[in-house]
């Protein structure tokens, strides 16, 4: 009986989800006005802010504010983990016979890691002329890192050192919002000179945010990683 | 200009918490309080001016329509300085309360706390909006879970999993408008929102408002609220049903009547307030464990407060807005107090309380003025409130608004009930063993008697915040206002 109620309340509701979004316009444009943002970022974004990247554009530059909020949000998952397992009581286990890995899989690792750092680098500097940007190359930063943990388990991350980072680079972050308010008329806004079109230093503050961002979640997703595995040996 | 500060300072401070505990680990209790100071500051100048006329602070040098605006309005600009106060209030209490656990992550994340909350009540973009309640959002689950004890964990989840799936309906909800109007922008939203008849919009409001209604515990997506009220610590208990869960009243308000202002849904709204009300009320009657207790009528409130402003008249607007204070102030001084009272006789029953008024007289009279506000007695704020609630509703003269404050006073017997019943187990009976506790540190004390004072004040004088209440209620209901003042 109370499957067949529920059945027949998800059908209703499934109905009514599909007669609600069969109009639901995804992606088109319903109404037609010529103050629409969307067409602005796509027409003026490479004029207004030197990024030949218009989604970076859009993410540092006119929704900067909520590129500062997210931020925030993952620094608050990465020291809320940190806070509880703080207080939590380590659970014993039975130690497991540790064994290291083998030297294929070292030497792998610390060829490779290396390499993942240099193209996270690359791929947050780069974040206003090609595709990618801060969030992208922080976490392919802090895949370099796991990947230390799962071949080489006995280096340890200096977990100081990170919190260090994570903490500059998101007063860099305000810094640069404050800098705008100050030198410019708002909070966030691009104060510096544009640079040339398509060259690395371009864009204004647009590659020093996204630097600060790469490090910022860099850091935060590796101390994450770390808190985790310290967590369950 | 200014008022992007508001936000900044606190998150700022938060981002350079490791760097100050590099220096020395007692700096990170001094933070909270400093930044709220500054914000309690910043808030009172601002307020006369906002009043005169709104202003829009733009960020990242682009007008409203394209980049993201904060609106320093005279709702939003009152709402950061009771979150402020309340703040203040809350973190020097903190200052000598939290004693446990990694200390300086606890107060980074009560800095990142009040910054979401003071961010979701200024912004003026609705997808801004989302990110600033996610921060307050996220932060409280991790305080909520702080202790690390089971309890707080166990509550700390069930909070994580309903207030993630209402955040995810929230997301759809701003995709849903975002695809039909091609902007975040509130008012802009508002313009064209009259224009469009389609089921797809219902949709939208109806999981905007389920999702902001998570946070604002309306019935019935409250079953998180006792349990995570109940077992966080005691500041943070009080943090959320001062502040918390008034951003979430906020937002539902926002979306309800400035962006989409349709009038059918508030008489909808106005009986799941009603029904929030009844049930938070006889709950909390039937409880034992007094910070359980204080929670129930932490939604029972909730529901009187959602009630008033779907009333959807200046006044019932403004009286709604005075009773959210009014709670804020009542409910921090009650759950800050009572902190102390678990804490010195060792446990969460009220049976376990008997005759501690004696023992602990500061702390159980701040608690009892408490009680008697929120149960709506004169001269305290509570009463203010209840009064000019019950004056709205009844303004219409339909006999329809007769009999739901019929049943609001009903509620409000219940309420006077455990309340009392708690009075009497403060001071009227006698305790089984006669035990000198520690007294309470002047850290707790200062703070709770200031917000009695408050309580009073406000009590004698309401007139002094009626002016405020007009315009904010004016800010929330005159939609075509809000669009002038953002949009020019």
């Amino acid at each position: 009986m109370r499957i067949l109620i529920s059945c027949v309340l998800l059908v209703i509701l499934s109905l009514g989800l599909v007669f609600a979004l069969e109009q639901a316009p995804f992606g088109s444009n319903q109404i037609d006005n010529a103050d629409k943002p969307g067409r602005f970022y796509l027409n003026q974004g490479m004029e207004k802010t030197g990024a030949a990247n218009v989604v970076t554009s859009v993410v540092v530059t006119y929704r900067g504010f909520d590129t500062l909020g997210e931020v925030t949000i993952l620094f608050i998952a990465a020291i809320g983990l940190g806070a509880v397992f703080h207080s939590r009581k380590k659970v014993k286990r039975y130690e497991k016979e540790k064994q290291s890995a083998s030297l294929i899989l070292q030497t792998g690792c610390r060829f490779l890691f290396p390499l993942i750092v240099l193209f996270g680098t690359y791929v947050f500097i780069h974040g206003h002329l090609s595709p990618g940007g801060g969030f992208q190359g922080g976490v392919i930063i802090a895949s370099a890192f796991l990947l230390l943990f799962l071949g080489c388990e006995e280096k340890k991350i200096p977990m100081k050192s990170m919190n260090t980072v994570e903490s500059l680079a998101g007063i860099i972050f305000v810094g640069i919002g404050l800098a705008g308010l100050y030198w410019g008329e708002s909070f966030l806004e691009n104060f510096l000179p544009r640079g040339m079109d398509y060259m690395l230093l371009s864009g204004g503050v647009i590659p020093i945010i996204y630097i600060a961002i790469g490090f910022k979640v860099g850091a935060e997703l590796a101390g994450i990683v770390a808190g985790l595995i310290e967590r369950n040996p | 200009m200014v008022a992007v500060l508001l936000i900044i300072v606190p998150l700022g401070l938060a981002f350079a918490m490791p760097l100050f505990n590099f220096v020395s680990k007692r700096i990170a209790a001094y933070l909270p309080i400093a930044a709220m100071v500054c914000n309690l500051i910043l808030s009172i100048l601002l307020l006369p001016s906002v009043m005169e006329n709104t202003r829009i602070v733009i960020l990242g040098g682009l007008p409203p329509p394209l980049g993201i605006h904060l609106v320093a309005g005279p709702l939003g600009v009152g709402l950061s300085g009771l979150i402020s106060l309340v703040g203040l209030a809350v973190s020097i209490y903190a200052w000598g309360y939290i004693k446990q656990g990694a200390q300086d992550k606890y107060h980074a994340l009560y800095l990142l706390l009040l910054s979401g909350a003071t961010g979701a009540v200024l912004t003026g973009d609705l997808f801004n909006l989302f990110v600033f309640y996610e921060i307050l959002c996220i932060s409280s689950y991790a305080l909520v879970a702080y202790l690390g004890d089971r309890n707080g964990v166990e509550s700390a989840v069930k909070y994580l999993i309903q207030g993630s799936v209402g955040s995810g309906l929230i997301l759809v909800g701003i995709a849903i408008l975002y695809g039909m109007f091609g902007t975040l922008n509130m008012a802009q939203i508002a313009i064209h929102i009259d224009n469009v008849d389609s089921p797809a919009l219902f949709l939208a409001l109806v999981l905007l408002v389920t999702g902001f209604g998570v946070e604002a515990a309306i019935f019935p997506l409250n079953a998180w609220l006792p349990d995570a009220h109940s077992s966080a610590p005691s500041s943070i208990s009080a943090i959320l049903s001062g502040i918390a869960i008034k951003v979430g009243i906020y937002a539902v308000a926002r979306v309800l009547f400035t962006i989409f202002g349709v009038a059918v849904v508030f008489q909808y709204v106005l009986l799941l307030g009603l029904a929030t009300l009844l049930i938070g009320e006889i709950c909390a009657f039937s409880q034992d464990n007094i910070k359980r207790m204080l929670a129930y009528s932490s939604v029972g409130q909730v529901g009187l407060i959602v009630f008033a402003m779907c009333i959807a008249t200046p006044d019932g607007v403004g009286a709604g807005l005075l009773q959210l204070v009014s709670h804020a102030l009542s409910k921090a001084v009650l759950f800050l107090g009572v902190g102390y009272l678990v804490a010195r006789s060792g446990s969460m029953s009220l049976s376990s309380l008997n005759g501690i008024g004696k023992r602990m007289p500061v702390v159980c009279f701040a608690c009892v003025v408490a009680a008697f506000s929120l149960v709506g007695l004169p001269p305290f704020v509570g009463f203010a409130g209840k009064f000019l609630i019950v004056r709205a509703a009844l303004a219409g003269k339909s006999i329809f608004f007769t009999v739901l404050i019929g049943i609001v006073f009903l509620a409000t017997v219940v309420e006077g009930a455990y309340f009392f019943r708690m009075v009497q187990t403060l001071y009227f009976k006698d305790a089984k063993r006669q035990i000198e506790y520690k007294k309470v540190p002047a850290s707790a004390s200062i703070p709770i008697m200031a917000l009695v004072v408050f309580i009073v004040a406000l009590g004698v004088y309401p007139d002094v915040l009626l002016p405020y209440l007009k315009s904010a209620a004016a800010d929330l209901l005159n939609k075509a206002g809000y669009i002038k003042e953002v949009l020019g």
